[in-house]
């Protein structure tokens, strides 16, 4: 047997639809049933639909995807209930009986060391969409994973996360906090079989920690409370009428929050530097219902989104230019899902848009305006045609690292290509623009190699961020925050004495005394200001667009080519690309100097 | 210096051992490399296509003497993301130059070439990034790297061989380059190797 992560990481593409089946089928998943409803009895045990419960039903889903070893887990009490509401799965299914949030992450422990394949954990009272999960279990670009939602509003009581370029840097949980935040996690964490070992290592030093809280974590769950009344009573409009808490629920939250032993190994994971891509639900459904009602609700509002629908609108890059999202995804998401029913793969759907890509050079390089006028259309059919392969990989889950790297490397090719027919046409024409066809070459790749470099050196510092250890419930920004503020107070405290003197010189000495933030004080204000802009829809797009992304660039060069020509083109390209290097390069620089 | 960003910067063996060389020099990469870019930046504006032979050579010369003695410094200052890009921005535009400076006739090629180099640095950022490995060193040292094939470019140029010297360059490093990293995929797929970098969707791609 191969390690899950041996099968899906290939990805080869196949199916025309729908994640390979085999895809996690080594993984072994443990589900925690260890939170009580309301109305008494474990929540997993709560009746879905007919005879089947949540657990049932969550067993069936993973099942679904390869998924078949399953622990569930739950406290004594609560044993035969959860016997009874497993039903009779098609799944190895076992239940195990711990008395304490210790005892689990031990168990957690066990396993890990216990287990060939990778390891999911999750909470077994959880109802979401089949694709929900399958976005995490079955896609090979995470191999390690957790379900996440970027969403500002609803799901109050999922602990927060922040992510940075796709990797999870810092986690909350019962116990601990995080700084900034910018998702929430909900409650399913995929490991790939290389990470098993130190899976167990964290679970065991938390539950050494878990016997004996210490007074850090005591504390920090005690301000919860408040917390999560602020965040329950966030309305989901941006209007400022506040929503009524229901305090049962609130209080009933509490009171099972010190048994999320997700959450917990979620944030011990983080603070050993393993790599968690979190990956998103977007518009799939996710809750955690806790009580007979809140599930009749969720089977209410699980009926409201439709999962073919959702998934589609889900295929579109969630980050993506403004000429790409306004102009080409509304309808080429269209374009993927037929695609998808007709059995096309994304690696076919990727040579399209390359062949198309070279019928618009070949009409670029006869020179003659009807070339540069179907050379246009040609590339931005290509261009569709390109959107497509993602949105269908996306769609149908087909990721395959071949295809990611085709994609690349043929979306160079067509624009290089295209730079090439129309110096050729130009030739023709007798008006030779191969040094400016040269430049624009030059520019661009300069300004890729810029992207990639400046990605590496961020992975480079994320990968090297320390930590604090377990026993702190802050990260490492809060801590740092904490004493920066109780270097302000002191500074504070020490000029007071200064003004009572009417004589003495402006206390010089406390900005000498912190020399990296009054030093670059300034820069670093105004980068944080620059990237606040970032949450006004509109400065953000504006920025997107100034940085001359790909649909932009395709869109510019259809333009000029089929009203102008080759030369026109290039100066376009070349003056657009360069104001985007020039006002990329300053923010960088500046970032780098703040830092 | 190892790492990503080494691997970017594609250094071949004279920078190399100039990098050795300039270890001590207390300057960021990035700088070096826009100091040693001033007399080509200079003579580009100045004298154009004009430029004579032992002029663009002594430029180059100086170019190769900085930005290689850069290879040498650990990339490890704030602006450490600069360096290979301007390596590329040097390497590229000087090519075009040196295409220019031999007439006409030869700005095809040097288009040419650029297109063949451009398919290698790209190769190395995106083989890295979806199968976690580089490409072998035997591409490496047959690519020469931005100092050997500045070198070879003025040569061409000083011997009269343009442009059919870099449109050979061109087919050669476009057919290594593309059918070594064919091979490679061919490999990868069939070995089914697990991948180890993860994917990212950088926007102004």
């Amino acid at each position: 047997l191969t390690g899950a992560s041996d099968n899906t990481a290939t990805g080869v593409r196949e199916r025309p639809a729908g994640p390979p089946a085999t895809a996690a089928a080594t993984a072994t998943a443990i589900l925690f049933a260890t939170a009580a409803a309301r109305d008494g009895g474990p929540a997993a045990a709560l009746r879905w639909e007919g005879e089947q419960t949540v657990v049932a039903r969550l067993i069936d889903q993973l099942a679904s995807l390869g998924i078949r070893r399953v622990h569930v887990v739950t406290r004594p009490a609560f044993e035969d209930a959860v016997r009874a509401s497993l039903g009779a799965p098609d799944s190895d299914v076992r239940v195990d009986v711990s008395p304490s949030l210790e005892a689990d992450l031990r168990l957690i422990a066990d396993v890990a060391r216990g287990s060939r394949g990778g390891v999911v954990v999750g909470l077994a009272d959880i109802v979401t969409q089949r694709e929900a999960l399958a976005g995490l279990l079955v896609d090979p670009r995470h191999p390690t994973g957790v379900l996440a939602t970027a969403a500002g509003h609803g799901r109050p009581y999922a602990p927060r996360a922040r992510s940075r370029r796709g990797r999870v840097v810092s986690a909350a949980s019962q116990y601990h906090v995080v700084d900034t935040p910018n998702h929430r996690f909900l409650g399913v964490i995929k490991l790939s079989p290389d990470a098993r070992d130190e899976l167990a290592a964290v679970a065991e030093r938390l539950a050494s920690l878990a016997a004996a809280p210490p007074p850090g974590w005591i504390e920090e769950l005690g301000s919860k409370e408040h917390e999560w009344r602020t965040e329950a009573s966030e309305p989901e409009g941006r209007d400022n009428t506040t929503v009524e808490i229901d305090e049962d629920e609130l209080e009933h939250r509490l009171a099972v929050a010190p048994d999320d032993v997700t959450a917990l190994l979620f944030v011990g994971l983080v603070r050993s530097g393993v790599h968690l891509g979190p990956s998103y639900v977007r518009r799939l459904y996710w809750s955690r219902p806790l009580s007979e009602r809140q599930v009749e609700r969720a089977r209410v509002e699980i009926t409201e989104h439709d999962e073919d629908r959702e998934l589609l609108e889900s295929a579109v890059k969630a980050a993506d230019g403004f000429f790409t999202t306004f102009f080409v995804s509304p309808y080429s998401k269209y374009i993927a899902r037929w695609a998808a029913r007709r059995g096309f793969t994304p690696n076919q759907v990727t040579t399209v848009s390359l062949l198309i890509g070279l019928l618009a050079a070949a009409a670029f390089a006869t020179g003659e305006r009807w070339g540069l006028i179907a050379g246009a259309v040609l590339l931005q059919m290509a261009f569709t045609t390109d959107c497509v392969d993602g949105q269908l990989a996306r769609y149908t889950r087909q990721f395959s690292k071949l295809g990611a790297w085709l994609d690349s490397v043929f979306d160079r090719t067509k624009e290089y290509l295209v730079f090439a027919g129309l110096a050729i046409g130009a030739s023709h024409q007798g008006d030779p623009v191969w040094l400016l066809a040269g430049a624009a070459l030059t520019l661009q790749t300069a300004r890729h190699t810029m992207e990639f470099s400046w990605a590496a050196t961020m992975h480079q510092q994320i990968g090297a961020a320390e930590h604090p250890p377990l026993e702190e419930p802050r990260d490492s920004a809060g801590v740092k925050a904490a004493a920066r503020a109780a270097a302000k107070a002191a500074r504070v405290e020490a000029a007071e004495p200064a003004h009572t003197v009417e004589a003495a010189p402006a206390p010089e000495a406390p900005a000498a005394a912190a020399p990296s933030p009054a030093r670059h004080g300034g820069i670093r204000r105004g980068v944080d200001a620059w990237t606040a802009l970032d949450r006004h829809p509109r400065a953000l797009w504006v920025k997107r667009i100034i940085a001359f992304p790909i649909g932009e660039r395709f869109a510019a060069i259809s333009i000029a080519a089929a009203v102008s020509g080759a030369r026109a083109t290039f100066i376009v390209v070349l003056a657009w690309g360069g104001f985007a290097t020039l006002y990329s390069l300053t923010g960088r620089v500046l970032r780098s100097i703040a830092a | 210096m190892t790492g990503t960003l080494a691997t970017y910067r594609d250094d071949g063996i004279l920078a190399r051992a100039l990098g050795a060389a300039g270890r001590r020099i207390p300057l960021p990469p990035a700088i070096l490399e826009l100091l040693g870019a001033i007399p080509l930046v200079v003579l580009l504006v100045v004298e154009g296509g004009e430029v004579s032979n032992a002029a663009l050579g002594a430029a180059i010369a100086f170019f190769i003497l900085l930005a290689g003695a850069a290879s040498g410094r650990p990339h490890t200052d704030r602006i450490r993301w600069a360096a290979p890009p301007l390596l590329r921005a040097g390497e590229y535009t000087t090519t075009l130059f040196i295409g220019a400076a031999a007439g006409a006739s030869s700005q095809p090629a040097a288009f040419a070439l650029i297109c063949a180099l451009a398919f290698r640095h790209y190769d190395l950022v995106y083989r890295f990034r979806h199968q976690g490995v580089s490409p072998p060193t035997w591409i490496g040292l047959l690519a020469l790297g931005w100092d050997g094939r500045l070198i070879l470019g003025w040569v061409l140029l000083a011997l009269g061989a343009l442009p059919a010297g870099y449109f050979v360059l061109a087919i050669l490093f476009g057919v290594v380059f593309v059918g070594e990293s064919v091979a490679s995929w061919l490999r990868f797929v069939g070995a089914q190797q697990p991948a180890l970098y993860d994917d990212e969707e950088d926007i102004a791609e």
